[in-house]
C-alpha cells in the first residue's frame, strides 16, 4: 500500500519567482505551470530527476498528494492520492471538458466509485471513498515512448 | 477531543459517565448499568431490503439495495417520517438524505452551526461525483434499532442553503437529488464509525469536507470534531451497534430479476440471529482507509479493494474484455459470455484480523441479454480503472456479507473488517 516518493525530491519553492501565471496549468500545460497549481493548491512542491521525464509533486497541509508529470516542457500526466479529491478542474486542465463529458455520459445513477476513460487523447483512472482516493490521467500524444502506466501514481 | 470507543457493554456506561455530551458515538443509555447480555431484551434487530427499480421519481434504477428509515427532527416525537428506498451502502459512512425528500414529508431538521454561528456544511465525493448540503441532527430508527441526535447531511438538491464552493463540485458533477442516486438517500454502512475520520479534525489546512458558512453564503473549509461529523448510524445504535450482515438472497434468473428481497441485521454476535460463524467464513481485516486488497486474474498488482452495495456492479480494469456501447456504456460486454475470471482478497496487515487470502471466482455476464426492465442483475462488471478493485452489488447475492465497524469487538475480531 505504501507508495514510495520519487527519489532525490528537491524543495523547489526557493525557485518561486514572480513570473506571470502560466496560461494553461495542470495537465497538458507547460512546466511553468505547475507554480500556479501549486499556489492554487496551498501546497508545497518537491522536484524528482528521472530519464524519461521530471516528477513535481505537489502536497497540501491536508494530506492531498498530487504529482505532474513533465517531458518535453508540458505535463503529460498527474496523479493523486489522499484523502478528498484534487480539485480536477485544476489538475485535468484542458482535458477537464472531456472528464465531464464522460461524466454526463454515464447512463445508470448512483455512486459511481471508479470511472476509466481510455481515448485516443485521454487515459483516466479515478476510483476512491472517502478517506481514500486515487486516480491518474495522462496524455498519451505527449507521453515518453518508453512510459510504463504503472509509474503513473 | 471526547472520544468514547464502544464495546458492547462498556457502552452504555461511558454513556452514563458522559450523558449530557455525548453526541454521536454511542447514544441512548437505559440510565441503568448494563444488563448481562443473556439476559438483555432482545431489540428487533432486522430490517427488509429491497432491490428494486427505485424511488417512483427516479425508476429504472439497477443493483440498488434499499431499505426504509424512520427519520424524526431530533427530540421531537411528533416531527417523523419514514424515507423509502434509501440506498444501504456498505462503501461509506454515514446517513444522507435527498432535501427536497425531507420536505416534501414535512420533516425540517435544522443545520447544525459551528463556534461561530455558522451553518456546518459538508462536501463528500465520489469518483463520478460531489454532494453538497448541511450537516443536522436527526433521531433514526430502522427495525428496533435507534440513534439518537444522529449527525446526518441533507443534500441540497432545492439549492435551500449556501451555494456549494467552487472547491465543491469541481470534480465534474455536483449530484444531489434523487435522480442522481437513484435513491432518496444513502445510508453509509461501512467499516468506518465516521464519515471524514481523525483526517478532517486537526488538520492544519482543514480539508474541503466540512465547512462553515455565513448567512450571506461564504463558505470557509474547516475542521470537525469526530462526534460532530457526519457517522454511521450502526455505530450510534444504541444496541447491535458493532457491524451489520447483508443477507441477499440469489437470483432466480440469469438474466435479471424484478426484485429482490433480503435482510440486513444490525449488530455482529450480539443476538441469536447474528452469531458469525467459527468455520467456513473468510474475515478480511481493512485498513485505516477501509480497504483490504485485491489480485485481479493472477496480476501482480495488489490493489485497494472494498465490499461495496453502493457500486451496481463488480468494478475493475482488464483490457481483455470488450466494452458495451449503447444502454449499457462503461459495462463489460464480453465477447464469450459469461466469462469465468478470479480475483484474490488478503486482509491488510498490521492490523487486529490476522491477514487471510482468499480466492473468488465469479462470471461476467454480457449485459446484452438482460432482461431490460429487470432491476437486479448478476454477473454485471464495469470497466474501472487498473487502481482499485470493488466487489459490488452482484457479490452479494446469495451471500451473507459482514461489516466489522473500526474498534468494535465483534466476536473474536475487532473491527474495520468484511467478512462473507
Amino acid at each position: 500500500m505504501s507508495r514510495r516518493p520519487p527519489q532525490r525530491l528537491l524543495p523547489a519553492l526557493a525557485l518561486v519567482c514572480a513570473c506571470a501565471p502560466a496560461a494553461h496549468a495542470g495537465l497538458g500545460g507547460d512546466a511553468a505551470s505547475i507554480l500556479s497549481d501549486t499556489i492554487d493548491m496551498q501546497g508545497v512542491a518537491t522536484a524528482a530527476h528521472f530519464p524519461a521525464y521530471e516528477v513535481q509533486e505537489i502536497v497540501t497541509g491536508g494530506g492531498l498528494r498530487v504529482r505532474e508529470y513533465v517531458s518535453g516542457g508540458r505535463v503529460f500526466a498527474v496523479a493523486w492520492a489522499g484523502p478528498v479529491m484534487p480539485d480536477m478542474k485544476a489538475v485535468l486542465g484542458a482535458s477537464f471538458a472531456a472528464y465531464a463529458q464522460h461524466l454526463a455520459s454515464l447512463d445508470h445513477p448512483g455512486l459511481h466509485r471508479s470511472i476509466r476513460i481510455a481515448t485516443a487523447d485521454l487515459v483516466l483512472e479515478s476510483a476512491g471513498h472517502m478517506r481514500a482516493y486515487y486516480g491518474r490521467a495522462y496524455l498519451p500524444a505527449l507521453a515518453p515512448a518508453a512510459l510504463s502506466v504503472a509509474e503513473l501514481r | 477531543m471526547l472520544s468514547i470507543h464502544c464495546r458492547a457493554r462498556l457502552c452504555r456506561q461511558a454513556v452514563l459517565l458522559t450523558a449530557t455530551l455525548l453526541l454521536s458515538a454511542c447514544i441512548g443509555g437505559s440510565g441503568k448499568p448494563a444488563p448481562a447480555a443473556a439476559s438483555a431484551p432482545p431489540v428487533l434487530n432486522t430490517a427488509a431490503v429491497i432491490v428494486d427499480s427505485g424511488p417512483a421519481a427516479a425508476s429504472g434504477a439497477i443493483n440498488h439495495a434499499y431499505v426504509t428509515v424512520r427519520v424524526c427532527v431530533s427530540g421531537s416525537q411528533g416531527q417523523c417520517a419514514n424515507i423509502d428506498h434509501v440506498l444501504l451502502d456498505t462503501g461509506s459512512s454515514g446517513l444522507r438524505l435527498v432535501g427536497s425528500v425531507l420536505t416534501a414529508a414535512a420533516v425540517t431538521l435544522s443545520s447544525e452551526t459551528d463556534s461561530q454561528g455558522r451553518t456546518i456544511e459538508e462536501c463528500v465525493s465520489f469518483a463520478g461525483g460531489q454532494t453538497w448540503g448541511p450537516v443536522a441532527l436527526a433521531d433514526i430508527s430502522i427495525a428496533g434499532e435507534t440513534a439518537a441526535k444522529l449527525p446526518v447531511q441533507i443534500m441540497d438538491d432545492a439549492g435551500a442553503g449556501a451555494p456549494a464552493p467552487a472547491s465543491c463540485g469541481a470534480n465534474g458533477t455536483l449530484v444531489n437529488g434523487v435522480t442522481g442516486f437513484d435513491a432518496n438517500g444513502v445510508m453509509g454502512v461501512g467499516v468506518m464509525a465516521q464519515d471524514c475520520g481523525s483526517a478532517c479534525v486537526a488538520a492544519a489546512t482543514p480539508l474541503p469536507v466540512y465547512y462553515g458558512c455565513t448567512s450571506g453564503g461564504v463558505c470557509g473549509a474547516e475542521n470537525s470534531a469526530l462526534s460532530a461529523q457526519v457517522t454511521n448510524p450502526v455505530a450510534a445504535f444504541a444496541a447491535d451497534n458493532n457491524g451489520i450482515i447483508v443477507d441477499l438472497p440469489n437470483l432466480t434468473n440469469d438474466n435479471g430479476d424484478a426484485t429482490v428481497q433480503g435482510q440486513v441485521i444490525f449488530g455482529i454476535g450480539t443476538q441469536a440471529d447474528n452469531i458469525m460463524p467459527a468455520t467456513a467464513i473468510t474475515v478480511l481485516g481493512a485498513n485505516a482507509s477501509g480497504d483490504f486488497s485485491a489480485t485481479y486474474n493472477g496480476s501482480s498488482s495488489a490493489l485497494p479493494a472494498l465490499i461495496d452495495s453502493g457500486t451496481d456492479s463488480y468494478s475493475f480494469n482488464d483490457s481483455t474484455l470488450a466494452l458495451c456501447t449503447g444502454a449499457w456504456v462503461g459495462y463489460y460486454c464480453p465477447t464469450v459470455a459469461p466469462q469465468s475470471v478470479y480475483a484474490v482478497n488478503t486482509g491488510a496487515t498490521g492490523v487486529s484480523v490476522p491477514s487471510v487470502s482468499n480466492m473468488v471466482n465469479f462470471a461476467i455476464a454480457n449485459p446484452n441479454t438482460f432482461v431490460p426492465t429487470a432491476a437486479a442483475y448478476i454477473d454485471l462488471a464495469a470497466g474501472g480503472g487498473s487502481t482499485n478493485f470493488t466487489w459490488g452489488m452482484p457479490f452479494f447475492y446469495g451471500r451473507k456479507v459482514y461489516i466489522g465497524i473500526e474498534e468494535r469487538a465483534a466476536g473474536s475480531y475487532t473491527g474495520p473488517f468484511y467478512a462473507y
